[in-house]
């Protein structure tokens, strides 16, 4: 029979931390290891070809500042003449961001299910990428144009291209908070031998909930944006109404606009603000 | 390779069924061809109303074991018997019927952070809800049961809580509870102590024991600290390098039996 005395602990030299690596990390200041160096310099290289092909130029930004002032001075003073046309196409803008998001959020959910590695197998997960992929590749304006030719003009056809949008944009985020939940407790339903629904339903969904309330938030805030600039297609909203004061030269009117839109986006981010500090 | 402290069992033993609930021979496991064995021609019994401490240094194949008992370990060769159900000749959907009869703890809980702490609880009945739940309804008679096995747990006064907003060993209280809830035939209890404090630990191992007692069920407990497993448990069971080096009744057994368990060798000590 073993005896403590004989299983005791022998004793052995303790590891060691190698002197050159020591004396490496010693030191205030150490040369960046050559693949930092590289990566560096393909960096700058990268960005400053970029900035060639786009004809960045901060030179030409300086000469234009003065047409830049001119154009804002002209649109002094604000006009507040159609302030009933203006609310009305706010509160279209908003409807359609209402819609867009909670279709735009479901649909992306179900996607979400089929684009998330822990949840959905190689024969669905890829096609779902593929699908969101496809669609944020699209810019929003030509989904918004595709609509208009099917449904006409108006804010309809506004809500479906939101809809559509959201999926590609949103649809990655749900997949991805869906994938990055604890582990635990999946493993704790697994073994309570639940089925594949009610691990999602009871354990992956509960966890992600408030990323997903959170990103469908921020959905809704770009989408209250995004509202205005589908209108320049007749996708409804306020877009068509700053595009024809653009074209009239109507700058008072303009900035009426741009204004209740900055306190409308502004009331909704503080809104959405409160409501992700409650859920998280 | 160590050889096996075995002690004879006491002349008088406490009453014990014939039939182990759980009967484990000649097990060995490895996770992939090309790695060491995990497990190595282990033996065990787990019989019902015992309450058995699995003790062992890290990496020595207590949670391996544990796995294997629900199916999730692959068993290379030997016999895995859990109640009647031959664990190795089963399919996946077999799989989930087994553990279903097998409560779980472990050792961060595994709570669903944001549900409340009756959720959790009912969870542990997700096996024989099938669609009913699919709104997250639950039928009152589970309701009532869980709330009764809060009650066991001393922890019924937080059913409506977040369950995140619970402490440490309230936290595996609720998880024990949620082990309960399944009606389990056997309960597998991984490392439950080890982020508790010494107070909570002796609470929960209380509840453990007590439970393998009134339920008359098996309840595997690994541990780490020696007081507790000695203190705590009808019988050890020592693993070291997957093979189980001692085993008997904790009346029986003192540091001194115990010490090759957690004996290192220099091998292990430059590797550390």
């Amino acid at each position: 029979m073993a005896t403590l005395e004989a299983t005791r602990r022998r004793s052995v030299p303790p590891p060691t931390l190698d002197p050159r690596a020591r004396e490496r990390m010693e030191r205030a200041f150490h040369v960046p290891r050559a693949r930092f160096l590289v990566g560096a310099a393909a960096a700058i290289v990268i960005v400053l070809w970029s900035a060639r092909g786009a004809e960045f130029d901060f030179l030409k930004l300086g000469e234009g500042a003065g047409s830049m002032a001119e154009f804002v001075v002209r649109m002094f003073p604000p006009d507040f003449s159609k302030m009933d046309t203006i609310l009305l196409l706010l509160v279209e803008t908003l409807q359609m961001a209402i819609v867009g998001t909670v279709l735009g959020a479901g649909l992306s959910l179900f996607v979400a299910f089929g684009a998330a590695s822990t949840i959905a197998p190689a024969w669905l997960y890829y096609p779902c990428r593929w699908t969101m992929n496809v669609i944020r590749a699209l810019p929003d304006l030509v989904i918004a144009l595709m609509f208009v030719s099917a449904v006409g003009l108006g804010p309809f056809a506004g809500i479906l291209a939101m809809t559509i949008g959201s999926i590609g944009s949103i649809g990655k985020i749900f997949a991805e908070a869906m994938e990055a939940v604890d582990r635990g407790p999946l493993t704790a339903m697994e073994s309570v031998g639940a089925s594949r629904r009610q691990v999602i339903q009871y354990g992956i969904l509960p966890q992600a909930l408030p990323m997903l309330t959170s990103y469908t938030l921020l959905l809704f805030e770009g989408n209250v944006r995004g509202a205005t600039i589908l209108g320049l297609v007749g996708a409804g909203g306020i877009g068509l109404e700053l595009t024809t004061a653009m074209n009239r030269y109507d700058y008072g009117h303009l900035l009426a606009m741009v204004l209740c839109i900055i306190v409308l986006v502004t009331i909704i981010d503080q809104a959405s603000a409160i409501i992700r500090k409650r859920i998280t | 390779m160590t050889t096996a402290t075995v002690l004879r069992e006491p002349a008088v033993a406490a009453p014990r069924p014939a039939q182990p609930h759980v009967h484990v021979r000649d097990l060995t496991v490895r996770y992939a061809a090309q790695d060491p064995l995990v497990l190595d021609g282990v033996h065990l019994d787990l019989f019902p109303g015992e309450m058995v401490a699995l003790l062992g240094a890290s990496g020595s194949g207590k949670s391996t074991l544990m796995k294997t008992l629900t199916g999730f370990a692959p068993v290379t060769s030997g016999t895995v018997r859990v109640g009647d159900t031959d664990l190795t000749a089963l399919r996946r959907g077999q799989l989930r019927t087994l553990r279903s009869d097998v409560g779980q703890v472990f050792q961060q809980f595994n709570l669903i952070g944001r549900l409340s702490v009756l959720t959790n609880v009912l969870t542990g009945s997700l096996h024989r809800a099938g669609a009913v739940n699919l709104l997250g309804t639950f039928r009152g008679a589970d309701r009532r049961r869980a709330l009764a096995l809060l009650d066991r747990v001393g922890i019924a006064h937080k059913a409506d809580a977040e369950a995140r907003t619970l402490s440490g060993g309230q936290q595996q209280r609720v998880a024990i509870a949620r082990a309960l809830m399944q009606e389990p035939t056997l309960i597998l209890a991984d490392e439950p102590v080890a982020s508790l404090d010494p107070t909570m630990s002796r609470t929960v191992l209380e509840l453990l024991q007590s439970i393998a007692r009134e339920e008359k069920i098996p309840v595997l407990v690994s541990l780490h600290v020696l007081p507790l497993a000695l203190d705590h448990s009808d019988r050890i069971v020592g693993l070291r390098h997957g093979e189980i080096v001692v085993s008997g009744r904790t009346d029986e057994l003192d540091a001194d039996h115990l010490a090759p368990v957690y004996e290192v060798d220099a091998a292990e000590g430059e590797e550390e």
